[in-house]
């Protein structure tokens, strides 16, 4: 697979962004209804998310972020409960961490 | 995202896998259908899907009406689904026999594959497996979901606006709309009861809980299929793949192991442990609520003798 270099520019704020601006594309826009995401929202109590939802948003992660950032087995490492809760926050970190690496 | 054209429809679908091998050999090719109504392909993205695409590339679809497929206004008997199913190999250029992994109501669309194109068809693994028998129309349309949306209707809307969750209301609306919405239950109920089991030549693996439902579709697929093994799980129910994951992962590898060849690390999963992950997300926690809402409507459907079926 084609080694891309991380951007240089990413900060936790822009991945925030961004990990806002794809769940609305998966989601629609009653997603944010309660107020704009943030890193303590909870993919499962605030934003109740679907599992067919947390397929579309692993799937458009790999797209933005490319394949340095592998959501689908950071996920599978985890406990399904793991999964559903897990934050925004977390969510941010790991893209972070995976790019930086 | 995703989305292939196949019988005038868009689907959503996920291939998880790279295609060839590392010595540049075009992998084993896998298809994975999920059940009715509220469940779509994450069930098998979050199971079996990932780990089995280490070795096979698994091709995992919405059917019409179902995940973020398309809700098509008509189209759902067996056969459209066949169609729809032969429209993706098409675009998938997938010209080999493939190994059909059937959660529910998808077996029936694998089944009716194998019957109709035995040529496309190396095996069938089948989970829970239904598929039309005399009356099944009937039961299928007395499903808790459609007796509670179809009995009370002003309480489960009352219901969804008061108390249901996000997540939840979203779901029953996309199984309300597709209950009254399209032809889903009508196209169900003129269903043509299988009479051609034994004519299923390639193996067939068939696995059940012994609290299912439709424990007597198993015996009857051992009985007719020839080649057919059979597996009944102790202490488990209808939704065999999201409570016992782990078991299912075990037979999977196994039976790919001696019909593709693949060398998966089959793993001893004790059968009485039920995992029960799964049950905070999507189409089982949807069916809770489901039944939930028909029980508060038992009275009415012991009024009118409705046959309480799942359909999942």
């Amino acid at each position: 697979m084609a080694e891309t270099p991380a951007p240089v520019t990413v900060t936790r704020e822009s991945v925030l962004a961004d990990l806002e601006r794809i769940l609305l594309e998966v989601v629609g826009d009653d997603l944010l209804m309660d107020g704009p995401l943030e890193m303590e929202t909870s993919f499962s109590d605030d934003l109740q998310l679907e599992s067919i939802e947390f397929v579309a948003l692993a799937e458009e992660l790999l797209n933005t972020y490319g394949e340095k950032v592998d959501f689908v087995t950071w996920m599978s490492g985890m406990e399904l409960d793991q999964v559903v809760s897990l934050t925004a926050g977390q969510v941010v970190d790991f893209v972070v961490a995976s790019l930086e690496a | 995202m995703p989305y292939i054209e196949s019988n005038g429809l868009k689907f959503h679908v996920q291939v998880l896998g790279g295609g060839v091998d590392d010595s540049g050999a075009k992998r084993p090719k896998v298809v994975m259908l999920h059940g009715l109504v509220i469940d779509n392909l994450s069930s098998w993205f979050y199971t079996l899907g990932h780990p089995m695409a280490q070795q096979v590339d698994a091709h995992l679809v919405d059917l019409r009406g179902h995940g973020r497929t398309e809700i098509a206004d008509s189209g759902y008997h067996v056969a459209d689904h066949v169609a729809d199913l032969l429209g993706l190999l098409e675009a998938w250029e997938i010209d080999e026999p493939i190994h059909f992994f059937g959660n529910s109501f998808g077996c029936v669309v694998g089944l009716a594959l194998a019957k109709q194109h035995p040529e496309k068809v190396a095996s069938l693994f089948l989970i829970e497996a239904h598929f039309s028998v005399p009356g099944w129309g009937e039961h299928m349309a007395g499903t808790l979901a459609l007796a509670a949306f179809g009995l009370d209707e002003v309480a489960v809307r009352e219901y969804l606006a008061t108390e249901a969750d996000r997540k939840t209301s979203r779901l029953a609306k996309r199984t309300e709309k597709l209950f009254f919405g399209t032809s889903l239950i009508e196209d169900l109920k003129t269903e043509t009861p299988i009479d051609w089991l034994d004519e299923i030549q390639c193996p067939v693996f068939a696995i059940y809980g012994s609290e299912s439902d439709i424990l007597d579709r198993a015996r009857e697929l051992e009985a007719k299929v020839p080649h057919c093994t059979l597996e009944v799980v102790e202490n488990a129910s209808h939704s065999l793949l999201i409570e016992n994951a782990a078991l299912i992962k075990s037979r999977a590898f196994a039976w790919l192991n001696t019909h593709v060849g693949t060398d998966f690390v089959v793993e001893h999963v004790d059968v009485a442990s039920r995992e029960g992950a799964l049950g905070t997300m999507g189409a089982p926690e949807a069916m809770e609520v489901l039944n939930q809402m028909a029980a508060e409507n038992r009275h009415l459907l012991d009024e009118r003798a409705v046959p309480v079926r799942r359909v999942v």
